[in-house]
């Protein structure tokens, strides 16, 4: 990372030296956001809070720092701070790169980069920009975001159009290395029930995304394509130590979306398959996979320049779990309103009815056991600028 | 039958609404822009990230005005979004690392200033405002 800052930070240098421009002709922008919210649960504690009692502890804010030296040439950093619960409060960097776009049908950015899969992915950190305080969990749990949100690497992206009767194809074709901490909230249910990762683990993956926009205003369709590679990383269990090996596998995502002056409507469906093994010292290995296939459909409606209103329904199984298990299904009924005071102030108020317990809760937070349903009361307070 | 005529009316102000916002502002480009007229559908484009180049191949760069009347006018003939609606999509990009924000003026004659001055530079403004020497931009 330490490298990638160092290049960025000479890559500026060399361009403002070149062409010895002023900070002005730098374009230099700051941007940041920061965001409260409160969340109440009946039932169980989601997300490592203690939100049966009504929590405060989702906190985030982030600035952004970008520069364009030459017009094709743009470079940023973006760190963010974050407190969720038992996890986070720590400050992040959320990406850092630089992105040269040669004309509208190719560029590339290269750097730590958001992985450009999904409908959502990229912005699924970016809570100023979207209608929900939560985003649908079967398909982007917030818990572990990590892992899908970024990598180091490259993007290569661009556009076609195909005249007036065939839309515009977007691609993004993207690979590099993927790296988890050991606390990162993906290993929070592994971590609780006494197996660390004191290294983390760090995967190779490569993918492809595809949006085209179809001749009919505002409509778009796309899939995504991500193949990650094999990865171990060290695993303590006690005094036993060993591997944790997740094998190659691909993570393909479908979606679409239609929005026009007031009212937006969109869907998504993905399905992970992950085959994974444990090998400790002394133990016998242990082998499984995950499968999981989930899906939400959205929308939004205008309803004034200020007040949006929304709605979403998502459900997710993992079929690998055992069918009586209240984890092996996760639904989620959601109500939602966002209110713009201006363009820099918001807030959101957002009613979850889940059903299971696939995401968000966790065994710390919950020492009685899990019940089967959860509703949960999200109220969010953001400023942008 | 009553029913008929308010639905009848509201389709109207629909269509004719946009047209009203369009005649309110000017579309205007640096001299160096090749293109005299440019479709909606361009604009929007550029004006949403989506493209940095018009049909023709001329490499633009947009300019906002900042938040009033003219620019109301402005994204309702050509994006279909309100100001902050508008604003936040440019943030998302920003936040994402997909995009800058466009530079933003606060005055028409501010806006006409560096229009003129910047290579592709292309920007809007109130209909009766001076623009001399900046290309006027026809919408198709």
């Amino acid at each position: 990372m330490r490298r990638i800052l160092a290049f960025l930070i000479l890559a500026v240098c060399v361009e403002a030296g070149a062409h010895a421009q002023s900070l002005d002709d730098l374009n230099i922008q700051i941007h940041g956001y920061a965001t409260q919210s409160f969340v109440y649960t009946n039932n169980n504690n989601i997300f490592t809070m203690d939100s049966s009692g009504g929590s405060l502890q989702w906190t985030e804010a982030v600035v952004n720092v970008g520069a364009t030296p030459v017009p094709k040439l743009r470079i940023g950093v973006q760190a963010r701070y974050m407190l969720l619960g038992n996890i986070g409060n720590a400050i992040t960097l959320d990406w850092a790169a630089a992105d040269y776009k040669v004309n509208d049908r190719i560029g590339f950015r290269f750097g730590k980069v958001k992985t450009p899969t999904g409908l959502l992915n990229e912005i699924q950190d970016i809570d100023p920009s979207y209608q929900w305080a939560l985003l649908p969990q079967g398909v982007y749990p917030l818990l572990s975001r990590n892992s899908v949100l970024s990598h180091e690497g490259g993007i290569v992206y661009g556009d076609a159009r195909m005249g007036s009767k065939g839309g515009r194809l977007q691609y993004w074709g993207f690979a590099g290395v993927r790296s988890l901490p050991g606390n990162d909230g993906y290993f929070l249910n592994q971590t609780e029930s006494g197996e660390t990762l004191p290294n983390g683990i760090s995967f190779k993956l490569a993918g492809l995304t595809l949006r085209w926009q179809l001749p009919i205003r505002g409509l778009m369709i796309g899939a995504s394509e991500v193949n990650q590679r094999s990865a171990s990383g060290l695993l303590v269990y006690g005094p036993y130590t060993g591997t944790q090996q997740t094998k190659e596998f691909n993570q393909p995502s479908y979606f679409g979306k239609y929005e026009n002056d007031k009212l937006m409507v969109a869907g998504e469906y993905i399905r992970l398959t992950v085959p994974f093994s444990v090998n400790l010292t002394g133990l016998p290995a242990q082998g499984g996979y995950l499968d999981q296939r989930a899906w939400y459909a959205m929308s939004t409606y205008k309803a004034t320049s200020k007040l949006s209103v929304g709605v979403y329904d998502t459900q997710s199984v993992d079929r690998a779990s055992p069918v009586s298990s209240s984890s092996r299904r996760f639904f989620d009924w959601v109500i939602n309103g966002r209110y713009d005071f201006n363009e820099f102030l918001y807030a959101k108020a957002e009613e979850h009815f889940m059903r299971g317990t696939e995401f968000g809760f966790d065994q710390t937070m919950n020492p009685n056991g899990l019940k089967p349903n959860t509703d949960t009361l999200v109220m969010k307070v953001g400023v942008s600028f | 039958m009553k029913k008929i005529w308010l639905w009848m009316a509201a389709a109207i102000c629909m269509m004719v609404l946009p047209g009203i916002a369009r005649a309110q502002v000017l579309l205007i480009a640096n001299p160096s822009v090749k293109a005299t007229g440019v479709s909606k559908g361009e604009i929007r484009d550029v004006f949403t990230g989506n493209a940095t180049s018009l049909h023709d191949g001329s490499k633009v760069i947009p300019v906002l005005l900042k938040s009033g009347e003219t620019t109301n006018a402005f994204l309702a003939a050509f994006i279909g979004k309100s100001d902050a609606a508008f604003r936040a999509s440019w943030r998302s990009l920003v936040f994402s690392g997909q995009g800058s924000m466009p530079k933003q003026e606060d005055t028409d004659a501010a806006m006409v200033e560096y229009v003129l001055h910047t290579s592709g530079a292309v920007g809007y403004v109130g209909k009766s405002a001076a623009h001399d020497g900046v290309k006027v931009l026809q919408v198709r």
